[in-house]
């Protein structure tokens, strides 16, 4: 039994790296250790075990574009003459001891002033020394301990209009609670009380509600006022409708000196419809839904003007610029290969898993990542013109549609409004007839009575839980409106690489000589000290065979070339892993082995389907039409087949823009399609989908635009998650029997003239309250 | 009976100090974040001291 790795919890192969008694998996682990065991920082394995991530080897210069003036002052928050405050993102914070080690940064590099986390968004308020530190300097440091800042992600900031709802929530609850005291002696049916307290208290409650009125349901009257001018009806306009009437008749009733009014009634219906919406614009404010191109790209690349390198953003790259794009960097703009060979991973732009050499002189498109060495390239246009740029940008133009959800509320609304206004004539001609001054009291009775509060609060709370639930199973939707969206869906269309594969390559195939078990150890050994995806790959493999290892293997003058192989001894002898200019071999794919200089043989690297998928495809064939699209050639087709033999619409060779089409082409027959893809290449059927879902192996990460997000690993349980999402109309409708129920026995009290103040303050608390109750236990008690 | 008046101004004064309180609290970003605090407060004390006395969270809104 191998032990885990002090810093990263990863196994220990071998002897591993040790330091005092502590065991590691690799280097990069075992220094971020040192660094934190001489500043003092040894707390942090002790809060939570194994919290480290596991650094990456970075180039020093990596964050060289931090120092360009107009790239700092995008992420500088606030300068002085001293000190400098930004605030970075940081997606790998996972836990309390990555808080811990943020918070107390100040102790590894004493020119970091303070440094606070946020955990919820995963950033980090940092202050520091400017004459001292650089920004660079700062990255680089956070990189080294495991915290690689993200640049690319552009927050946008809109608390203030979280703060102003707050604001709004907590004017109506105050009035509400005060109102209601006031009234108590009114529920308790003391009448004759002293007349002059009776008007005092009315008068105070007429105050405190002007600003309620005023302030707190002010968004109702603008959506209904817009409503009503482009002649349509939401649930704003009965609810408007009901708010006014409610005020105007306690006003009355104050004025007129007959008692308080329903102004506890009235502060309270704003109250909970305010928390209605409240809990319905709860969103997941870490993940980010609405990515543009740009945050695909990096912020600035190395460009080449005679013999010197500069770094400028990519927004100033001009056609005919010289650019130099480092190892696993994202080419920014179409390009011109200069070099003599390259190698570019087009998997987020086309979703094809296997790299492509490129020669000299040959186009490369932007959103191709490069794998090797620093190669130079001439930029053929701009950042904004790329093909990359204009695919997203005619899939932008279709994403402004008006839900169809929203379409059929409004139509409820409506026939809602109408129902009340004939309701209302109805009672007004029967008044006439028995008691012609008890025309006006009721008509106002029944807009109040008929306020839609229940009813509103039902979507915003069955969706809203239902949304939660989701999110608990590894569902991030963007908001609760998809859920409607969900339940109409008639046709589910899948991108294969990324989606039903794995997003890294997982399956391994060894050509070569038949290697003893002690060379597969040493392969291990060494594959074990690098972080790259690709060890990380052959570790997992060679891990599969169970080799007993003995603990007193260990490795020396590890080296790591970037982009191109690692290399060490290993009992004594020399083992190198990596790609064939590396070892010194003429060929173009696979990733090669030697040992003591003698070529072994090959790594072969293959995509592999998801667990649990071929199960949950086939029950999803039921309900649903499933379509498989592929970015990668037919050679897959066999193994699509194997695996999923119920599906026939299966497309391969399809680029970005096939699958935009394909996804129309269903549309225009009048399908509601579901798209679920995880790459760049799927950006533009994900947003012309009616749902797009972005599959996502850290949701933190990185996914393309989409109206939700699904942890990879909760692929499987789509059909599940299907299900719960279609529960959600059924308990709508419930909740909206529910709450008409309540309104049908409003109006026979409002009809016959007897709502009082008393029945109106109970009665409206008791249906939105019960409305909130069945909503959460409906969803959350179904397993 | 007179004194039920100046109770339902106190009773009024009071609430409205919660109100204000908590018109500031959100203002001052109190609900911004939930969960880094109570992280926080766990921490040992000892090597803490820099960080108290630099707090800039309530200074920069």
């Amino acid at each position: 039994m191998s032990e885990s790795c002090y810093h990263c919890g990863d196994e220990v192969i071998g002897r591993g790296y040790t330091l005092e008694d502590k065991s590691f998996c690799c280097n990069g682990c075992k220094s971020v250790f040192q660094l934190l065991n001489e500043n003092g920082l040894d707390s942090f394995y002790s809060i939570e075990q194994n919290a480290g991530s596991k650094p990456k080897t970075t180039d020093v210069h990596r964050y060289d574009f931090l120092d360009l003036p107009s790239i700092k002052e995008r992420y500088v928050d606030f300068e002085d003459e001293n000190s400098i405050h930004v605030v970075l993102f940081l997606p790998a914070i996972h836990c309390s001891s990555c808080i811990y080690l943020l918070e107390n940064l100040n102790k590894i590099e004493p020119n970091i002033l303070s440094c606070q986390t946020n955990f919820t968004k995963r950033t980090a308020n940092i202050v520091f020394l400017k004459d001292a530190l650089t920004l660079p300097g700062l990255a680089l440091l956070l990189d080294r301990i495991g915290y690689p800042p993200n640049f690319e992600e552009k927050k946008k900031v809109n608390e203030s209009i979280d703060k102003t709802f707050l604001y709004k929530l907590g004017v109506a609850g105050f009035a509400f609670g005060s109102i209601m005291l006031w009234s108590f002696p009114e529920y308790l049916g003391i009448e004759n009380l002293d007349a002059g307290i009776r008007s005092f208290t009315s008068y105070l409650s007429f105050f405190i509600s002007i600003p309620v009125l005023l302030y707190s349901a002010r968004e109702y009257y603008f959506s209904a006022y817009k409503a009503i001018r482009f002649k349509q009806i939401n649930i704003d306009v009965p609810i408007t409708l009901g708010i006014l009437a409610l005020y105007a008749q306690s006003c009355y009733h104050i004025f007129s000196g007959s008692g308080p009014g329903y102004m506890d009634s009235f502060a309270g219906f704003i109250f909970f419809l305010l928390i209605g919406k409240w809990f319905q614009r709860k969103t997941y404010r870490s993940l980010s839904f609405d990515r543009d191109y740009t945050s695909y790209f990096p912020v600035a690349v190395l460009r080449v003007v005679g013999d010197e390198e500069e770094i400028v953003e990519i927004e100033k790259i001009e056609e005919g610029d010289h650019l130099m794009i480092r190892n696993d960097e994202i080419v920014p703009c179409d390009v011109v290969l200069l070099s003599e060979l390259a190698q570019i991973d087009y998997s987020f732009v086309t979703g094809e898993s296997e790299p492509v050499s490129i020669n000299n002189g040959q186009l490369v498109y932007a959103g191709g990542r490069l794998i090797g060495a620093k190669t130079r390239f001439q930029a053929k246009n701009a950042s904004e013109r790329s093909r990359l740029a204009n695919l997203w940008n005619k899939s932008s133009e279709t994403s402004a549609k008006k839900s169809k959800s929203q379409a059929n509320w409004d139509r409820l609304s409506s026939y809602f409004l109408i129902g009340v206004i004939a309701v209302a004539s109805v009672s007004a001609i029967l008044w006439a007839f028995i008691d012609s001054d008890g025309i006006v009291e009721t008509v106002v009775s029944v807009l109040i009575v008929a306020c839609p509060c229940a009813l509103s609060l039902s979507r915003p709370f069955t969706f809203g839980n239902t949304m939660r639930k989701l999110g608990r199973k590894g569902l991030y939707l963007q908001n609760t409106e998809v859920i409607d969206e969900i339940n109409t869906v008639t046709d589910v269309v899948f991108d294969k690489t990324g989606t039903l594969t794995k997003g890294s390559q997982e399956k391994v195939v060894f050509e070569g000589d038949d290697l003893s078990e002690k060379e597969w150890i040493s392969l291990l050994m060494l594959a074990n000290s690098s972080t790259h995806v690709l060890s990380r790959t052959i570790v997992h493999w060679i891990k599969q065979k169970e080799f007993v290892i003995d603990s007193d293997q260990s490795i020396e003058k590890y080296q790591e070339t970037l982009g191109q192989g690692i290399q060490g001894q290993v009992n004594g002898k020399h083992v190198k892993i990596g790609n064939a200019k590396f070892i010194g071999v003429e060929s173009s794919d696979g990733t090669f082995v030697s040992i003591n200089e003698e070529v072994k043989g090959k790594f072969l690297f293959e995509s592999e389907i998801r667990d649990g998928l071929e199960e949950m495809l086939s029950k999803l064939n039921q309900n649903y039409c499933v379509h498989v699209l592929s970015g990668d050639s037919e050679k897959d087709a066999e193994m699509m087949k194997s695996h999923f033999p119920e599906i026939e619409k299966c497309y391969f060779k399809q680029s970005p823009e096939d699958k935009f089409s394909y996804v129309e082409k269903l549309q225009s027959e009048g399908k509601v399609v579901m798209m679920i893809g995880d790459g760049l290449n799927d950006s533009g059927a994900l947003a012309k989908a009616d749902v797009g879902i972005a599959i996502s192996e850290d949701v933190f990460q990185f996914s393309p635009n989409s109206n939700g997000i699904l942890e990879a690993n909760h692929l499987r349980k789509l059909n599940k998650l299907l299900d719960t999402s279609s529960f959600a109309t059924s308990v709508l409708w419930i909740c909206l029997s529910f709450s008409i129920i309540y309104n049908i026995i409003g109006l026979g009290f409002a009809i016959s003239g007897n709502l009082t103040p008393l029945v109106a303050a109970v009665l409206m608390p008791i249906s939105s309250i019960s409305i909130v109750l069945i909503s959460t236990v409906f969803i959350h008690f179904r397993k | 009976m007179g004194i039920i008046y100046l109770m339902l101004v106190v009773s009024l004064i009071i609430a409205l100090f919660f109100l204000f309180s908590f018109l500031w609290a959100t203002k001052n970003g109190q609900f911004e974040d939930d969960h880094t605090p109570s992280i926080r407060i766990l921490f040992d004390d000892e090597n803490n001291q820099t960080n108290h006395t630099e707090d800039d969270g309530s200074r920069k809104v």
